[in-house]
């Protein structure tokens, strides 16, 4: 793309290229959008049953992790995404150590396996900051190479990803995990992989899910909620209730839905996990499919949002990193969106913006910001 | 580098052709989920969340016909397991331990229990996974208040407060009154299209007035629907509709005369039981057992039941909350005594001499007997003791004869009833068959007058009788020919059922309604248990039963004036020098007031074969109109006349002089008989003890006295 630089005006204010003219407002107006819906969801569904006592805890915290979550989205889209090339190895070695720290001194968290670090009355997920460090350290060593890695750079890529991948599945938490592969294929598709070396990843990471499933290396609950998956009908256990009243729920919200506070099973508390990982039960139900719709089509424009972007950017470095946010976000969504509708496996994997959680919510607005600071600076070169 | 190449671009096409697939396949998902299949998960939905809980009512009441009551309601305290509860909470081999615990500690109360009974309440699966199981019932306040202190230690285990049964007059009339019981899977489907919507182990009625007026007694459950959440915490109440209690019964019985027949009848069978044994023809000894019988007393004018005793009985109460089936089973012992059976309905009897009436009607019906008939009513017949088909007199078996061959001289049909001939009805019989009348003509006469059909009376399970006839045998012999090898009617089978023997068959209720007709002039009615329906809100009646007449038989003044004198001299005609009346002795024993309350009435001993004399009685009072027909049944007791007849003599003494006792409840009852042994204990006599319990209010001294008097017996009696 023509990149007119000869002309920039000192003056910022009469710089028709300067990054300040060109926000995204409308991946913004998404984010900012799906956050409110989740506020909303989650007072809905943790409010509880007594009209006279109310409880509005998490709906608050939730606000409070919005704003701040708003806050870092933008200062991550303020300073200028190369700065953040230098930075990457140092973050990443920090999420490396709290990821083995997390392994020693964490706490069991509610589907994610010892995931969590308590501090003070909150509680603190560093695999989920470190999807977005990932994605910027991945698109950076990958960017390095121009698109043109060779088999050295391939693995030293995959290694990078391989260390975070072993240390969350040791929590143990495969969605989280997931993510990471997520995010590795969606980078190294786009960013230089070879076509045969693609095939090759997929068959290799199809044998090692094998390898995984055969020694056992999954827990009870988890080949359960596979199994369970693959034949709900045989299934008594509680993956397969999950399962069954999260579609329950959500079908039975029909087209118009029944109304905010106005949820059976959300009252009822028959879908577990609702106000975190299931929140799309409830957006189902109280607001059907008009509701779900919505959101789907809200994440839509987020997703095509940074794809546009990523196909927009300035760099390769810029382009990846919005390749990264954009399959760290389409699978996220797919996943913990697709469990409640009996299209994939139960994990325990939060929907970007609206599942409870400061962590995610801080996470997911990082990882807009990088997009934003992408599509703010597409137009300067360096 | 940017993407803007080739290759860039084709990169983010294929990224983005999987974004984009992942999403369609999203909202197709949605779209099958929410619009194409939302009422299943509307259903679904609701099926999760919404709950319908039943609220028993009441059961209505059963009253005497001067309202008092014979079967109440009270609160009894049940412990119930919720499955549910037990199955998330307890472990598989924690249960055991538990279920013994449970065990103990209401056995411990006093309430015996079985861990086999708690397993099998936990194993049933008669009921939804949500509901309470009881347990047991009647447990006393201190378990309630125990367990609900200790629910810790008893997970899922509760209590709940219920109505059972309570039976004022203890096991009084309890034939008649019959019992609940909890609803068996049978009766589950049978109530299916009954408006009061059964569960599964609701209090049903399962015999007498309990299971007949069933629609009437059952209250109808209220139903709340509920919302409520995964744990069963009830969010919201979506539907109530109150329960409505049940009605209450009110019955033709007469509460005191049903208790002072039980009584009667059961010192009868006692007494009879003291006789010494009989010798028969071959020499055996035949003791009088005397195990059973029944007293019916009925209102002839309208066929009402005014009392029903059926000996040996049971106590309805063993009951509530549930038998054991070793009690049951022993309650209905083929072998036993069958307290259950009620004898008044369902115990078939041969009436004997009871049933000669009913000849005597064939045979003038018939135009046998009668101002236009063969024979005249008056003209007197030559009783021998002994009587030979005159178409067969060598064969032996054509010799029929008068119980141990007693000769009455000459007879006319009066006589022949007031004495009892046996052989003045042979020669009717025989002449029916002599003269080419119809070969059945007693048999239809019978049933005419009910005989060999229920008599309709608002009770179950009623007994039919039998009347043999000549098609009956001919079919009871094809269907069977081993145990019916005879197919053909001959005429000394005429001749044994003319007096009620042979293979003739009677409930007493039937002899009742039959000899009802002869006291009112030839109106059969299907005979009334109940009364009234009473509203369970105003006490008013919601339904009265009217008398419910068949049919009215032919009994011209032609026909019933010889029957009614002879069965007049039953009781008249003194039995002295001269045979006379066969009840004769049994009222002139007691001083029947005959002036003011004339009776009628006819004895009957009906013969089965290696057993005693069964006895019977048949009477009905007080002349011209009579108020009540009495009927007793007494199995291998002696001679109607001598056994049976007094008891109905001792009823209608009471009923005539106005002298039966008030019945006294069962409370009443245990405080008399402590009274007694206890002061018997004291060596005092019961007037004297009971000034002692309760001393004049005449000063603290006395008081004191008194006190001290009653321990110093007491102690006494304690060394004794």
């Amino acid at each position: 793309m023509a990149t007119p630089t000869a002309q920039r005006n000192l003056n910022p204010r009469n710089d028709p290229l300067a990054a300040w003219l060109h926000i995204d407002f409308l991946l913004v107006l998404a984010t900012l959008a799906l956050s409110a819906i989740g506020v909303a969801m989650i007072y809905s569904t943790t409010r509880g049953i007594d009209p006279a006592a109310y409880d509005t805890t998490f709906m608050q915290r939730q606000l409070i992790f919005v704003m701040l979550g708003a806050a870092l989205m933008a200062a991550m889209a303020v300073v200028p995404y190369d700065r953040l090339q230098s930075w990457a190895p140092l973050f990443y070695i920090a999420g490396l150590l709290s990821l083995v720290g997390v392994l020693v001194l964490g706490v069991e968290g509610g589907l994610g396996g010892q995931s969590w670090f308590a501090i003070g009355g909150y509680q603190l997920q560093p695999s989920e900051f470190l999807k977005v460090v990932y994605v910027v350290v991945l698109s950076s060593m990958v960017a390095r190479h121009d698109g043109q890695m060779n088999w050295q750079q391939l693995v030293l890529a995959l290694i990078t990803g391989a260390i975070p991948m072993v240390l969350i599945l040791v929590q143990p938490d495969v969605g989280t995990m997931l993510v990471f592969v997520a995010i590795t294929m969606g980078v190294l598709l786009v960013g230089g992989a070879r076509f045969s070396h693609i095939v090759l990843l997929t068959l290799l990471g199809i044998l090692a899910a094998m390898f995984l499933w055969n020694v056992g290396a999954l827990s009870d609950y988890q080949q359960d909620r596979l199994t369970s998956f693959f034949d709900p009908d045989s299934s008594q256990s509680e993956a397969a209730y999950q399962q069954t009243q999260a579609q329950i729920a959500i079908g039975s919200g029909g087209v118009s839905g029944q109304g905010f506070g106005q949820g059976g099973q959300t009252r009822g508390e028959f879908v577990p996990a609702q106000h975190t990982d299931f929140i799309f039960t409830v957006v189902g139900e109280e607001l059907g499919f008009v509701g779900s719709a919505t959101v789907l089509g809200l994440f839509a424009l987020l997703i095509w949002r940074a794809w546009r972007t990523a196909k927009k950017a300035a760099d390769l470095f810029g382009a990846l990193l919005c390749v990264g946010v954009m399959t760290m976000m389409v699978f996220q969504m797919f996943q913990a969106v697709g469990m409640t509708l009996g299209i994939m496996p139960i994990t325990g994997i939060p929907v970007p913006f609206m599942s409870y959680g400061g962590s995610s919510a801080l996470t997911s607005f990082a990882a807009v910001g990088l997009v934003l600071n992408v599509h703010m600076r597409r137009y300067q070169v360096r | 580098m940017t993407l803007d190449t080739r290759s860039g671009r084709l990169r983010m096409s294929v990224l983005g052709a999987v974004a984009f697939a992942l999403f369609a396949s999203l909202f197709a998902r949605v779209w099958f989920l929410q619009v194409i299949n939302e009422q299943d998960f509307v259903t679904q939905a609701e099926g999760n969340r919404e709950r319908t809980l039943v609220e028993l009512a009441p059961r209505g009441r059963i009253l005497d016909i001067n309202d008092k009551v014979l079967v109440d309601n009270r609160a009894s305290i049940q412990v119930t397991i919720d499955k549910e509860t037990i199955i998330t909470e307890v472990n598989k081999d924690e249960r055991p331990a538990l279920f013994l615990d449970l065990a103990k500690e209401i056995s411990s109360t006093g309430r015996l229990t079985k861990v086999s009974e708690i397993e099998d309440a936990f194993a049933s699966d008669q009921y939804g996974p949500f509901a309470e199981v009881p347990v047991v019932g009647d447990v006393t306040e201190e378990l309630q208040l125990y367990l609900a202190e200790n629910s810790q230690r008893f997970p899922g285990v509760h209590t709940r407060v219920v109505t059972v049964r309570e039976y004022p007059y203890g096991s009084a009339a309890a034939h008649l009154l019959g019992y609940v019981g909890a609803l068996n899977e049978d009766e589950f489907e049978a109530t299916a299209n009954k408006p009061k919507n059964y569960q599964i182990n609701d209090e049903i009625g399962k015999s007498g007035v309990e299971l007949f007026y069933e629609d009437h007694l059952r209250g109808t459950p209220g139903t709340s629907v509920i919302e409520v959440d995964k744990f069963a915490n009830v969010l919201d109440v979506l539907e109530y509709t109150p329960p409505v209690a049940g009605s209450d019964i009110r019955l033709t019985i007469d509460i005191d005369l049903q208790i002072m027949a039980e009584q009667e009848l059961e010192a009868a069978l006692l007494a009879a039981r003291l006789e010494p044994p009989e010798t028969d023809d071959d020499g055996n000894l035949i003791p009088f057992n005397a195990p059973g019988g029944a007293v019916v007393l009925l209102d002839p004018q309208v066929g009402a039941v005014r009392a029903m005793a059926s000996y040996p009985t049971y106590d309805p109460s063993t009951f509530v909350g549930g038998i054991s089936s070793e009690a049951f089973l022993e309650l209905s012992d083929e072998d036993g005594d069958l307290p259950l059976l009620n004898r008044a309905i369902q115990g078939e009897y041969a009436p004997g001499s009871t049933f000669k009436p009913f000849t005597a009607y064939a045979a003038l019906d018939t135009g046998l007997l009668g101002p236009r008939g063969v024979l005249d009513v008056r003209a007197p017949y030559n009783d021998t003791g002994v009587y030979f088909i005159p178409t067969c007199p060598d064969d032996p078996s054509c010799r029929f004869q008068n119980a141990g061959q007693k000769p009455y001289g000459a007879v006319d049909l009066r006589r022949a009833l007031t004495v009892s001939s046996d052989t003045y009805f042979y020669n009717l019989a025989a002449n029916f068959d002599r003269l080419q009348f119809d070969r059945d003509s007693v048999q239809q006469a019978a049933k005419l007058f009910g005989f060999g059909a229920p008599t309709g009376l608002t009770l179950p399970n009623e007994n039919a009788g039998y009347i043999p006839t000549p098609q009956g045998r001919q079919a009871r012999h094809e269907a069977n020919p081993e145990a019916f090898p005879f197919p053909d009617w001959r005429t000394g089978d005429t001749i044994v059922t003319s007096i009620g023997q042979g293979d003739v068959l009677a409930t007493p209720m039937q002899m009742a309604t039959a000899y009802a007709a002869l006291a009112n002039g030839g109106d059969i009615y299907a005979p009334n248990l109940a009364s009234a329906v009473l509203s369970p809100l105003t006490g008013e009646p919601s339904l009265e039963f009217k008398a419910r007449r068949q049919r009215s038989i032919y009994y011209p003044p032609e026909f019933s004036d010889p029957i009614s004198d002879g069965l007049l001299g039953v009781t008249q005609d003194e039995n002295g020098a001269v045979d006379g009346g066969t009840a004769w002795k049994a009222f002139n024993d007691i001083n029947f007031p005959h002036a003011s309350w004339l009776s009628a009435g006819k004895t009957g001993t009906s013969e089965k074969d290696g057993k005693a004399d069964f006895a019977l009685y048949v009477g009905y009072g007080p002349l011209p109109e009579a108020e009540y027909v009495g009927v007793a049944v007494l199995e291998e007791a002696g001679f109607g006349g001598n056994v049976a007849a007094p008891v109905i003599a001792k009823l209608f003494k009471a009923i005539a002089t106005d002298s039966v006792e008030p019945a006294l409840t069962q409370a009443e009852r245990d405080e008399q008989d402590r009274i007694a042994f206890e002061a018997a204990q004291a060596g005092l006599s019961v007037e004297e003890f009971v000034a002692l319990e309760n001393p004049a209010p005449s000063g603290d001294r006395a008081d004191a006295d008194g006190e001290d008097a009653a321990t110093d017996a007491s102690s006494e009696a304690g060394e004794g």
